[in-house]
């Protein structure tokens, strides 16, 4: 018998007894509803974790550190030997790069620049025109990542800003209380001062021969300094940029000068917590990553960093998608047992068929195929039920969770949903086997008798 | 030819055996039409499925065209049914979900006809019990004698060498039992297909070419076949 006239006889047979179909179906239609929700919000999740890293990470940098977050972990607990280039931060122990690490990082092939990370600390800020005195963050400028413009204009993709030139964040016109247009070729002043600065002994003795003990107290003091920048441009706010919406940029030059002022003469003096290698193009990044590496030093690229959230999201995923296999497998109790009833309630028609000469093999394909029709047409209503639900209530969700415009959590592949049918549709035949085989071995005058 | 040869069947066991057929020898020409008759209880059924090899009897041998089909592979037996033999049972059995022409193209699907060359051929099977006008209809929907007539067109539409009709008539008035058998019996004199009916109906078994009497599994006397 022909696989196509099969199918068609085990459809109709289905269409015969459409409440029993429909409610087998639907046992497996719950399942599908679940898996197909969390294969979509794992895709989902997974896209809205690479725009973030996409708007914030430029794909040809490597991110350094001394050592890496994960040796650190380990070792934060037990007794740890004392370095010289060692530094409190975060309240953690970390271990800095020093020049010669990025001296040396600059040697590396294929290496373009290398940007440490400066950490600058003003005691507050404050703006052209405006008494009040603010607290900021400041951080380097990141040219190669193109931030969205609320007014004046940023640099084109891979340049710096002036050194004298700073962007902020429109967040602050709006703590400000003026339009950002407002603060376009205003001046930002920043107060950094400087402490702990730990003389030698000769500086001491230095001192001490020169003024007595007042130039000796006069070492220890904190000194301070202003530095006035111009406003080029304000970013606008992303949902997906984190730095554009927190902190004032400046150039590196500047952020370069301003951290070896605060820091001259202590020990964290041209030692960084990291730095932000950029690869030039065309070179492949995993190579340099790995010379980096193999140099001792520990080294992160966006990929990396998306792996790292991606197993995450995997993990959660993996829970949710979980919860539907354990349904799926209950539902599979509810096909065998449908088909099995349907086995018993067509005794006569299987008698009928075989006293036709229709094969075993026949018979018990007949019973398969109405069995895969049924993880089809369950797997469809999950599916679809899912797909119905999710785009109906992605903008709310989106709304909710502030993902930003065009972000959307639930993502529908539908390769994903065609081959999760596709196997609820072998788990359906599997779960039909024992009902088909009992069909096919029945004798036919047996069954016959049977009214 | 058909050949039965010795063939007993039992049903139940030790205690509760019950010999069914006895014994029973029998030879039937190509294109024979037989009668046979007895008492309800007599063995005619177990008879008729054991010739057409729906069942299995456990001793004898049962040859048609010179094999013996007791001795078939399962996939020998299957051909055996879908392409050789028929079988009109007594209680129609009809798929009542199903279409008349569906139901007709069961045994051609098995078969393994080509789709195009099966539409003629329902047609024509539907046309010659006359009820072309039902093609579409579900066969629930039919009375008792047009579903039996359907049963006949679904046995006769893969043109068999052998036709079995175990009381086609049993559940019907005696009228259209009559026409039922007569449209059987026309159909083994057009198209020399070997009828082998139960039935009732004295007057038809005359007309049949020969007749078979059986009472507790065996047979007591044949008559108008020559051996
Ligand atoms: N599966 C079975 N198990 C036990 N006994 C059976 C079985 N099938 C038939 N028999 C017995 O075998 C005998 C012959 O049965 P069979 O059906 O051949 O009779 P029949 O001549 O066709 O009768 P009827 O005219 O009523 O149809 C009967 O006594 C019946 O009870
Ligand atoms: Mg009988």
């Amino acid at each position: 018998m022909k696989r196509l006239d099969i199918m068609k006889r085990a459809g109709r047979n289905l269409a015969q007894a459409k409440g029993r179909t429909f409610l087998t179906s639907l046992a497996i239609a719950v399942g599908a509803f679940t898996v197909t929700a969390s294969l979509a919000a794992g895709e989902g999740a997974r896209q809205y974790a690479d725009q973030i890293i996409k708007s914030n990470v430029d794909p040809q940098s490597v991110y350094v550190t001394k050592e890496s977050m994960r040796q650190n972990a380990a070792q934060s607990n037990g007794l740890k030997e004392y370095s010289e280039n060692q530094s409190q931060y975060g309240g953690m122990s970390i271990e800095m790069l020093s020049s010669d690490d990025i001296a040396s990082l600059k040697a590396v092939e294929g290496v373009d620049t290398v940007l440490p990370t400066y950490l600058i600390d003003a005691q507050y800020i404050q703006f052209q025109g405006i008494d009040t005195k603010y607290t900021s963050d400041i951080t380097t400028y990141d040219s190669t990542v193109l931030a969205a413009t609320a007014a004046g204009d940023m640099p084109p993709l891979g340049e710096q800003l002036a050194a004298n030139e700073a962007v902020v964040p429109e967040s602050y016109a709006e703590t400000l209380g003026v339009s950002a247009q407002d603060l376009i070729g205003k001046t930002l002043t920043l107060h950094l001062v400087k402490t702990g600065k730990t003389p030698s002994e000769t500086e001491i003795q230095a001192a001490f021969m020169a003024g007595g003990t007042e130039a000796v107290q006069a070492l220890y003091l904190s000194e301070s300094k202003d530095v006035t920048l111009t406003i080029r441009a304000v970013s606008a706010q992303s949902s997906t940029s984190f730095s554009a919406s927190s902190a004032v940029f400046i150039s590196d030059t500047k952020a370069e000068e301003l951290a070896n002022y605060l820091t001259e003469g202590t020990s964290s003096y041209q030692q960084y917590v990291s730095a932000t290698v950029m690869v030039e193009d065309g070179v492949d990044i995993e190579d340099v990553k790995s010379t980096i590496k193999d140099s001792g030093l520990a080294a992160l690229t966006a990929k990396d960093i998306s792996g790292m959230i991606f197993t995450m999201v995997n993990v959660l995923q993996g829970i949710v998608f979980g919860f539907g296999v354990l349904a799926l497998i209950a539902s599979v109790f509810g096909i065998i047992n449908t088909q099995y009833i349907s086995v018993l309630e067509r005794t006569s028609q299987i008698g009928l068929m075989k006293a036709l000469g229709m094969p075993r093999r026949d018979v018990a394909k007949l019973f398969r195929y109405e069995a895969a029709w049924i993880g089809f047409i369950g797997g469809a209503i999950g599916a679809g039920v899912a797909y119905v639900a999710g785009t109906a209530m992605n903008p709310w969700i989106t709304d909710t969770l502030t993902l930003g415009d065009g972000n959307y959590l639930l993502i529908f592949v539908w390769w994903q949903v065609a081959l999760m049918i596709v196997g609820l549709m072998v788990v359906a035949i599997v779960a039909g086997w024992l009902p088909s085989r009992k069909a096919a071995r029945l004798d036919p005058i047996e069954a016959l008798r049977t009214e | 030819m058909i050949e039965l040869r010795n063939v007993s069947k039992t049903y139940g066991k030790k205690k509760n055996e019950f010999r069914a057929l006895d014994d029973v020898s029998l030879t039937i020409p190509d294109g024979a039409s037989v009668a046979v008759v007895g008492k309800s209880g007599s063995g005619k059924s177990t008879l008729m499925h054991a010739a057409s090899g729906l069942d299995r009897p456990e001793a004898g041998e049962i040859v048609i065209d010179g094999e013996d089909i007791l001795q078939f592979k399962p996939r020998a037996v299957d051909r055996f049914r879908s392409e050789t033999m028929s079988f009109i049972f007594q209680s129609f059995f009809v798929q009542g979900n199903e279409t008349c022409y569906n139901n007709v193209s069961l045994p051609l699907e098995i078969a393994g006809v080509p789709l195009r060359e099966r539409r003629a051929k329902i047609v024509k099977a539907l046309k010659a019990v006359g009820l072309e006008e039902k093609l579409k209809s579900r066969a629930r929907d039919l009375s008792g004698g047009q579903k039996q007539r359907l049963a006949i067109a679904r046995a006769i539409v893969n043109d068999p060498k052998i036709l079995f009709a175990d009381e086609p008539t049993g559940n019907l008035d005696s009228v259209t039992g009559e026409a039922i058998e007569t449209l059987l019996f026309e159909y083994n004199k057009k198209h020399k297909t070997t009828l082998i009916i139960v039935t009732h109906d004295p007057d038809l078994a005359k007309k049949c070419d020969m007749q078979v009497h059986i009472s507790d599994g065996k047979i007591q006397k044949k008559t108008g076949a020559k051996s």
